[in-house]
């Protein structure tokens, strides 16, 4: 019966360790992502994207803003957006929305104070699914690109590069240090009430990994930018010529044209539907 | 790493010699990629929720602070934030466009000032403040932009009645509360043990004498001047952008009668004053890049014959 429970204790261990939430991480940054945005241009995408976080803003009518917060759900269902991200979207305004009204009802408010909130959550809602549709569907580099091409510090772009493709071996390097960390130490102690033995350990953990951690990406580091000044990096990140063949791939046809056209078109009817049935939002 | 002395350091005894751009680019790469990796590993760590009180990581705010304390502050601090946005919103898919500006920009003052008020690495004290300054200041900005857009969405916000005091109510549990987790629980304490001893030995992996309290580095560099315009600038921006809602609902629901003659007057000239504002911003920008490039070509020119090695 015990040596039973110690195998399930086991099983369950193996499902939840560190391996699998490393696997399941890389599985979300390198998965192919596709749907309506992901094989436009990039720098219309950021184009339509910067339509939605700006209109919000310029309005008080809840028609408008119910009109973009539909626009902006169609778009996040045509681009794909997984389950996932989604619901933890929706979890998250839910919650903060209703802390706020529970917040405001205590200091006195009312209808009105209702409408306001409502108000700012259709706006950031907005927002929100707006930079998820452009976004999630876009490849990483594929951005980078459109933020050089708006002449963002060359620095972003080189980061972005980096980053994709020295994730893997950081978190490998990262979980073969705690590996070590955890076979030296000893074995862990009864968790404690609420487990709090358990809390400490994992924190000076992740505290104690990173010592070793820092040295390592420090040669590392320097290795890497030597290699990259040796070529010429700094220089090239700099002149012009660098920058327009890094570019040169961008090209924009007149699908990326339709997309903003409709864009436009869309959000000119939702401002049209607002007026002909204002909805404003009275303060109490 | 033996390195043949600028002449601006024999004039200037006291101060650090300047960084090569390589330099610069290490301290920015690894501020960078330590952090990435930091966010990664707060995005595993779970979080308890007690109704509005969130009690759980935000970041590891000792890797940046470690960072600012022993390498050059500015670098650093231009790396970590970036490592954050590269690693956890663009590779996980949670890339919020205009909202990672404003995360950039906190974060970055946060370490950055952390980085200024330590000297000496080796003192504890120091290091303690640093933790608690960048949770300190990246969260006390963040609580007011959040101000802000409740400021700026909902029309007369504070005549609202429970709003506006329910909105400070929130943003000051979550600032305490992330102040005692992120910034003292996984900033400072850690910060304090982490950062004596990795000096004088990380340095030398990048090929970088340890930092000196008695030779400073050159804290106000261009960077700041830059920076502290992009602010002034970004605050003008906002504040059109409120402007602006009101004339477009003006011209949204026209009516006649409706329009406040005054008060239409008196928006023209706020407008107007911020755009006049923002030219002058513009052009004192334009010289600050202007000289800054004469000062440049200058400095290229006579540090070509000593040579960049330190």
């Amino acid at each position: 019966m015990a040596a039973a429970e110690r195998t399930r204790d086991r099983r369950e261990r193996d499902t939840l360790s560190v391996e699998w939430v490393k696997l399941e991480l890389l599985r979300t940054a390198y998965a192919t992502r596709g749907g309506l945005l992901a094989s436009r241009d990039p720098r219309f995408v950021l184009g339509w994207y910067l339509v939605f976080a700006v209109v919000p803003w310029l309005t008080h009518d809840l028609t408008v803003l119910t009109g973009l917060f539909l626009v902006c759900a169609a778009a996040v269902v045509l681009s794909r957006v997984g389950p996932l991200i989604l619901g933890l979207f929706v979890f998250g305004f839910v919650l903060e929305s209703g802390y706020l009204l529970i917040a405001s009802w205590f200091f006195g408010g009312d209808l009105g104070t209702v409408l306001a909130l409502a108000e700012l959550t259709l706006k950031l809602a907005t927002v929100s699914l707006a930079s998820m549709a452009a976004f999630v569907s876009l490849d990483p580099e594929k951005l980078s690109d459109a933020l050089l091409a708006l002449h963002a510090p060359a620095m972003v772009a080189f980061g972005v590069s980096y980053g994709y493709r020295m994730l893997p071996v950081l978190m490998e390097e990262f979980h073969t240090v705690v590996d070590g960390y955890r076979l030296r130490a000893a074995p862990p102690p009864p968790p404690g009430f609420l487990g709090w033995r358990a809390v400490v350990r994992v924190g000076t953990t992740v505290v104690a990994a990173f010592y070793p951690l820092m040295l390592n990406t420090a040669k590392r580091t320097r290795t890497t930018v030597e290699a990259l000044e040796t070529k010429g990096f700094t220089y090239a990140a700099e002149h012009p010529a660098g920058r327009r063949i890094r570019l040169a791939h961008l090209r924009a046809d007149r699908w990326d044209v339709l997309l903003i056209a409709v864009t436009v078109l869309l959000v000119a009817a939702c401002f049209a539907l607002g007026r002909a049935h204002p909805l404003p939002v009275q303060p109490g | 790493m033996a390195a043949s002395p600028q002449p601006a350091d024999v004039r200037e005894p006291s101060r650090t010699p300047a960084l090569n751009s390589g330099q610069k680019l290490m301290i920015f790469v690894l501020s960078m990629t330590l952090f990435g990796l930091a966010n990664i590993i707060t995005e595993v760590l779970p979080e308890v929720r007690l109704g509005p009180v969130e009690l759980s990581v935000s970041y590891l705010a000792f890797v940046p602070v470690v960072m600012a304390s022993l390498f050059h502050p500015l670098y650093a601090a231009l790396g970590a934030p970036l490592g954050e946005i590269v690693f956890v919103d663009l590779l996980m898919g949670d890339f919020s466009g205009i909202g990672e500006l404003e995360g950039y920009l906190q974060m970055f003052l946060g370490v950055y000032i952390a980085g200024c008020l330590v000297r000496d690495p080796r003192r504890r004290g120091q290091l303690f403040l640093a933790g608690v300054t960048v949770v300190f200041v990246d969260k006390l900005l963040s609580a007011v932009v959040d101000i802000g857009k409740v400021m700026v969405g909902v029309e007369d916000a504070e005549f609202v009645p429970g709003l506006p005091e329910s909105v400070l109510l929130l943003e000051a549990v979550g600032l305490t509360t992330a102040l005692l987790i992120s910034g003292v629980l996984f900033g400072a304490l850690p910060a304090m043990a982490l950062a004596p001893r990795l000096y004088g030995k990380i340095e030398p992996l990048l090929g970088l004498a340890p930092r000196d309290p008695a030779r400073p580095h050159a804290l106000a560099e261009r960077g700041t001047g830059a920076f502290l315009l992009l602010a002034l600038v970004l605050t003008f921006v906002s504040m059109i952008a409120a402007f602006t809602s009101e004339i477009f609902d003006n011209f949204g629901v026209w009516q006649p009668d409706f329009i406040d003659l005054y008060g239409q007057r008196f928006l023209w000239i706020g407008v107007s004053a911020a755009v006049i504002v923002l030219a002058a911003l513009v052009m004192a920008v334009r010289f600050v890049v202007h000289s800054r490039r004469e000062r440049a070509a200058q400095g290229a020119g006579g540090a070509d014959g000593t040579g960049e090695e330190r």
